[in-house]
C-alpha cells in the first residue's frame, strides 16, 4: 500500500468526518435509536414453542443466541446509523476491507488495496470466487455500484451513511481487471480507514430488482451468514453460509432477540435463554462472575467520556481554571470505584488504539491543593458550576458526573452542582451549531469507529467541529496540517495537537468506556474494540 | 334510552375524547425535547439533504398543515410512517396489539379467579385469620410497585427455582390460532403450554395490584349486602346459607365489581409499559418505550392513540354492560 501525499484541502472530506455520524457517535451505549422493524417473514410458529433453548447442544448443533438491547431498524446494510442493526447486518454482508478485534485493517472481499500513484483515487483488488448468498459470483460492478449507492444520492437512495465514505466522490470498474477505482475529492488520509470500518457490499442486480421494502427486510451478502427469517420486533435467525468463501462458520444457527432491560437481558443469560447479552451494567457483573454457566467479556470501546467547558464563558476560560478541574477529581478511585475497572483513564483526547495518540501523556494526578492554587490563580475563587449530564446514556454517566462534581466541590474555592438532563434535548444544544448554545460544562461520550484520534479532535475541539467548545489558532493549524499529511508524518502531527489538548485543557478528560458482554461457559469468545459482536469468531469450548 | 341509542351517544362521545388525545399527542410532539432530523441525520449532512428530508416527511410545513395531514389520515387507519423504520406505524401498533392484549387479559384472569373467591372469603369470616390473611395479601399486593415484584418473581422463581422462563414470548395466540387453523392440534397444544408459561409472571405481576384492588371491593361489598335487609328476608325464608351468599349477595356485589374490572382492563392496556420492559414482552409498552428512545414520534403518537381508543370503547363497553347488569341503572 502506497500513500499519495499530495496536496489538498481537508475541510471537504474533514468537516463531514469530523462531523460522521455525530448522533451515532454520541449515541452511547443504551441505545443507537434503533427500533424494531416490519414484519417481514413470520415465524410459522410451527414447533417453535419453546424459548429457543441455546448454545450448544448435544446433537451437535452450534446454536447461539444473542440479545442486544433493541432489534434492528431493518436488513438494509446501507440504510441505518445504527450500531444494533450494524452488528446484525454484518454477519451478512461484508466490505473491501474490515477490522480484526483489535481495531488493526485487514483484507476481506479486497485481497489487495493501494493508492494510485498521482490521482486522488486508490484501487482495490477483488478476491476470485466469492459468492453472495443466491449463488452469485461477486463482480467488480457490485463493489463499484454499492459504493456509488452510499456517496451518491442518484444512486438509488440517499443514504445515511454518505458522511461515513466522506471524500469519496464515487467508484468504477477497471475495465478487463477484477478491481475497482475509488474517486476521492482530494488526499483523504483516513480513505481505507473508512473503507475498514464502513461500507456494505451488496449484489446490484438483487438491489436493482427489489423495492426499498424488500431490501429492508432480506439479505443476500456474501457473508459467513445467511437469513433464515425475519420476525418483527422478535428475532432474526441467520444460519452458517455453506459456500462461504472463508471455512464455513461454526455456529450454525444464530439467532438475535432483544430485550430493551439490562437485568432482563443478564437474568435470559443466567437462565440459558441466551448466549451473549451486551452492556451488562456494573452493578451485575458480580451475578454474571458468580453464575456456574456464563462470565463476563469486556474490552475498551472506541468511545471517550469527558467534561467539555466552554471556553468563551466565565470560569472556563481560564487555562488554569481548566486544568485545576483536571487536578482535582481522583480520576483513578472514579474508574475504579464507580465503573469498577471498566474503563481507562484518558488524559488526551485520543484513546491509546487510535491513529495519533501519543504515548508520552498520562492522565492528569489527583492533586487538590495544585487544583486550589490553580483556581486562585486563575482569579475564579469562587466560582459556583453546574454539570450538565445524561442519565443512563453511557456506563454510569450519572454516577460519574456526580463524582466528578463531588470531587470539585470539595476545593475549597469552589462549588460544583449536577444537573440531570435529557439526553434529547441535551445533545439538541450541543448540536445546535453555535457555541453559545451549549451548556457551559456538560457530559458527554463520543464513539468514532474510524480508529482515527484526527477525526475526534476535529469534531470535538476545532473551531468549527460539530460539538466544539474550545477555539485555538494554534490547535486548528495542527489539524489542518495533518489533513495534507499521512502515515507516520500525520501520526506525529495529530501527537503534537494531543500534547497540546493535555495542556490547554479543553476537557476534563475522563474515561474510555468499556463495553461489556455476558457470554455463556460454553462459547469461546472475546470482546471487540469496535462493539461489533462477531459471531464467525465463536466457537464451542 | 334504548341500548342503540345509548351507544351511539356514548360513542360520540367516545369520539371526542379521542380527538381530544390526538390532539394533545400530536402537541406534546413540539413541547418536548428533541429534534426528528437528529434521529435521521448526522448534523453536519449538507444542508440541501437535509431539507430534502424534512421537506419529504413534511417537517416543514406550517403547523396547521401537519396537524390536518396527521388527523386527516387516522379515520383511515393511517399513522403515518415510523421515522427510524420508514415503515407503516398502523401495521406496527396493529403487530404488537396482540401481545398487549393477552397480557391485559391474563392479569385480569389471574384478577377475577383470585380476588372475587378471595373477597368472599373475607367478608364471610369476618374477622377470622382468613380475614386476616386476606386483608394483609390486599394491602401488600396494593403497595408493591409492579417494575419491583416483577424483577423479585424473576430472580426467585425464574432465576433460582428454575420454574419459569425469565422473560419472552416466543409464541401468541394469534400462532396459536394459526397453528389450529393449519390442523397442528398438537402443536397448537405444546404452544398454548408455551405461551401459558411465558405469560405467567408477567400477568401474576401486572395482575397483582389489580387482584388486591378488587379483593378489597368484593370483601367490602359483599359485607354492605350481607347487611342489607333483603339477606335477611332470603335467610328467614330459611334459604340456604349457600344460596344466600351466593346467588343473591354475590350476585349484587359483582355490579360495581364488574365495572371496575372493565375499566382496570383499560388502564391495563396502557399500563403494561413497565411490566412489559421488564419481561422483555413484545407489545405497545416495549414500542413506546422503545419509541420515545428512538424519538421516532409518529410510532409514538400512533401507539398512544391506540391505546386511548382501547380505552374509550372498554369503558363504553362498561357503561353498556353496567346498565344491563344492573336493570336499575337506565341508559340516560
Amino acid at each position: 500500500m502506497a500513500d499519495n501525499t499530495s496536496h489538498t484541502s481537508r475541510r471537504s472530506y474533514i468537516k463531514l468526518a469530523g462531523g460522521a455520524a455525530a448522533a451515532a457517535a454520541l449515541a452511547g451505549c443504551t441505545g443507537n435509536g434503533g427500533e424494531e422493524s416490519e414484519t417481514t417473514e413470520t415465524t410459522t410458529g410451527g414447533d417453535e414453542t419453546e424459548t429457543a433453548e441455546t448454545t450448544t447442544e448435544d446433537s451437535g448443533s452450534f446454536d447461539v443466541t444473542i440479545t442486544q438491547g433493541q432489534m434492528p431498524s431493518g436488513l438494509d446494510p446501507q440504510d441505518h446509523r445504527e450500531t444494533s442493526t450494524d452488528i446484525v447486518v454484518l454477519h451478512a454482508y461484508e466490505g473491501v476491507l474490515t477490522r480484526d478485534a483489535a481495531g488493526s485493517i485487514q483484507t476481506a472481499l479486497a485481497t489487495n488495496y493501494e493508492r494510485i500513484d498521482g490521482e486522488n483515487a486508490v484501487r482495490f483488488d477483488l478476491r476470485e470466487g466469492v459468492t453472495f448468498h443466491n449463488g452469485d459470483e461477486l463482480t467488480p460492478e457490485d463493489v463499484a455500484y454499492s459504493i456509488n449507492r452510499v456517496v451518491d444520492e442518484e444512486v438509488g437512495f440517499a443514504s445515511p451513511q454518505s458522511d461515513q465514505l466522506a471524500g469519496v466522490s464515487g467508484a468504477e470498474v477497471i475495465e478487463g481487471e477484477n478491481a475497482v477505482r475509488v474517486n476521492n475529492a482530494s488526499l483523504n488520509p483516513i480513505v481505507f480507514s473508512e473503507f475498514a470500518t464502513y461500507l456494505d457490499v451488496m449484489q446490484r442486480s438483487w438491489v436493482e430488482e427489489n423495492d426499498k421494502a424488500y431490501i429492508s427486510q432480506h439479505m443476500n451478502g456474501t457473508g459467513p451468514f445467511q437469513l433464515d427469517s425475519y420476525t418483527e420486533d422478535e428475532e432474526v435467525v441467520l444460519t452458517a453460509y455453506e459456500d462461504y468463501w472463508r471455512e464455513p462458520a461454526a455456529v450454525d444457527t444464530l439467532t438475535f432477540r432483544a430485550a430493551s432491560e439490562a437485568s432482563t437481558r443478564v437474568n435470559q443469560l443466567l437462565q440459558g435463554e441466551t448466549d451473549l447479552v451486551v452492556n451488562v451494567p456494573p452493578q451485575e457483573v458480580q451475578r454474571v462472575t458468580n453464575s456456574d454457566n456464563a462470565r463476563v467479556a469486556a474490552s475498551p470501546s472506541t468511545r471517550i467520556i469527558y467534561n467539555g467547558m466552554r471556553y468563551d464563558v466565565e470560569p472556563f476560560d481560564s487555562m488554569e481554571f481548566r486544568q485545576a478541574m483536571n487536578y482535582a477529581i481522583d480520576l483513578e478511585s472514579i474508574v475504579q470505584n464507580v465503573l469498577e475497572g471498566f474503563g481507562t483513564q484518558t488524559g488526551q483526547p485520543t484513546l491509546p488504539e487510535f491513529v495519533g495518540h501519543n504515548p508520552d501523556l498520562d492522565p492528569y494526578p489527583y492533586d487538590p491543593d495544585q487544583a486550589e492554587q490553580l483556581v486562585e490563580d486563575s482569579g475564579y475563587a469562587g466560582a459556583e458550576i453546574e454539570l450538565h449530564t445524561p442519565v443512563g446514556r453511557y456506563l454510569k454517566d450519572l454516577e460519574v458526573a456526580q463524582a466528578v462534581a463531588g470531587y470539585i466541590d470539595e476545593l475549597p474555592n469552589v462549588t460544583a452542582t449536577v444537573r440531570q438532563r435529557d439526553f434529547g434535548s441535551l445533545v439538541d444544544e450541543l448540536l445546535a451549531g453555535s457555541i453559545e448554545a451549549r451548556p457551559p460544562w456538560f457530559l458527554i461520550g463520543w464513539g468514532e469507529a474510524t480508529f482515527d484520534g484526527g477525526l475526534v479532535m476535529e469534531a470535538l475541539l476545532s473551531s468549527d467541529g460539530t460539538l466544539t467548545t474550545w477555539q485555538n489558532e494554534e490547535f486548528d493549524a495542527l489539524l489542518e496540517q495533518a489533513g495534507n499529511q499521512s502515515g507516520e508524518e500525520r501520526e506525529a502531527t495529530l501527537q503534537e495537537a494531543n500534547a497540546m489538548a493535555h495542556e490547554q485543557c479543553p476537557w476534563i478528560f475522563l474515561n474510555q468506556q468499556y463495553s461489556v458482554y455476558g457470554v455463556n461457559d460454553a462459547i469461546a469468545w472475546e470482546a471487540r474494540s469496535d462493539e461489533r459482536i462477531d459471531a464467525y469468531a465463536m466457537s464451542q469450548q | 334510552m334504548s341500548l342503540s341509542r345509548f351507544l351511539i351517544k356514548r360513542s360520540l362521545q367516545g369520539l371526542f375524547v379521542i380527538w381530544g388525545v390526538i390532539t394533545v399527542v400530536f402537541g406534546l410532539r413540539f413541547i418536548s425535547p428533541g429534534d426528528p432530523a437528529n434521529v435521521l441525520l448526522p448534523p453536519d449532512v449538507d444542508p440541501e439533504v437535509r431539507a430534502q428530508v424534512i421537506a419529504e416527511l413534511g417537517l416543514n410545513e406550517p403547523l396547521y398543515v401537519q396537524y390536518w395531514e396527521f388527523i386527516s389520515g387516522i379515520p383511515f387507519g393511517d399513522l403515518g410512517l415510523s421515522l427510524v423504520t420508514r415503515t407503516p406505524v398502523s401495521a406496527r401498533v396493529v403487530a404488537r396489539l396482540p401481545a398487549t392484549l393477552e397480557l391485559a387479559i391474563a392479569a385480569t384472569v389471574v384478577a377475577v379467579v383470585i380476588a372475587i373467591p378471595l373477597g368472599v372469603l373475607s367478608a364471610t369470616r369476618r374477622h377470622e385469620p382468613a380475614d386476616y390473611g386476606a386483608t394483609v395479601f390486599s394491602l401488600v399486593g396494593i403497595s408493591t410497585p409492579n417494575f419491583w415484584l416483577g424483577v423479585m418473581l424473576i430472580l426467585v422463581l425464574a432465576v433460582q427455582l428454575d420454574a419459569f422462563p425469565t422473560s419472552q414470548r416466543p409464541i401468541g395466540l394469534d400462532g396459536i390460532a394459526v397453528l389450529l387453523a393449519g390442523g397442528d392440534v398438537g402443536a397448537a397444544i405444546r404452544g398454548f403450554g408455551t405461551w401459558l408459561w411465558h405469560i405467567t409472571l408477567p400477568a401474576i405481576t401486572l395482575g397483582t395490584y389489580f387482584t388486591a384492588l378488587i379483593t378489597r371491593l368484593t370483601r367490602s361489598g359483599m359485607l354492605d349486602q350481607l347487611g342489607q335487609t333483603y339477606v335477611r328476608a332470603t335467610r328467614a325464608k330459611g334459604l340456604p346459607e349457600t344460596l344466600v351468599r351466593y346467588k343473591h349477595a354475590l350476585r349484587n356485589t359483582l355490579i360495581p365489581v364488574i365495572t371496575v374490572i372493565g375499566l382496570q382492563l383499560g388502564t391495563l392496556i396502557g399500563g403494561a409499559v413497565i411490566t412489559e420492559a421488564v419481561f422483555a414482552w413484545p407489545g405497545l409498552g416495549s414500542l413506546i418505550i422503545n419509541s420515545i428512545n428512538a424519538r421516532d414520534w409518529p410510532v409514538l403518537q400512533g401507539s398512544l392513540i391506540v391505546v386511548a381508543v382501547g380505552f374509550v370503547l372498554v369503558n363504553i363497553l362498561v357503561d353498556a354492560l353496567y346498565a344491563y347488569v344492573n336493570p336499575q341503572v337506565a341508559y340516560d
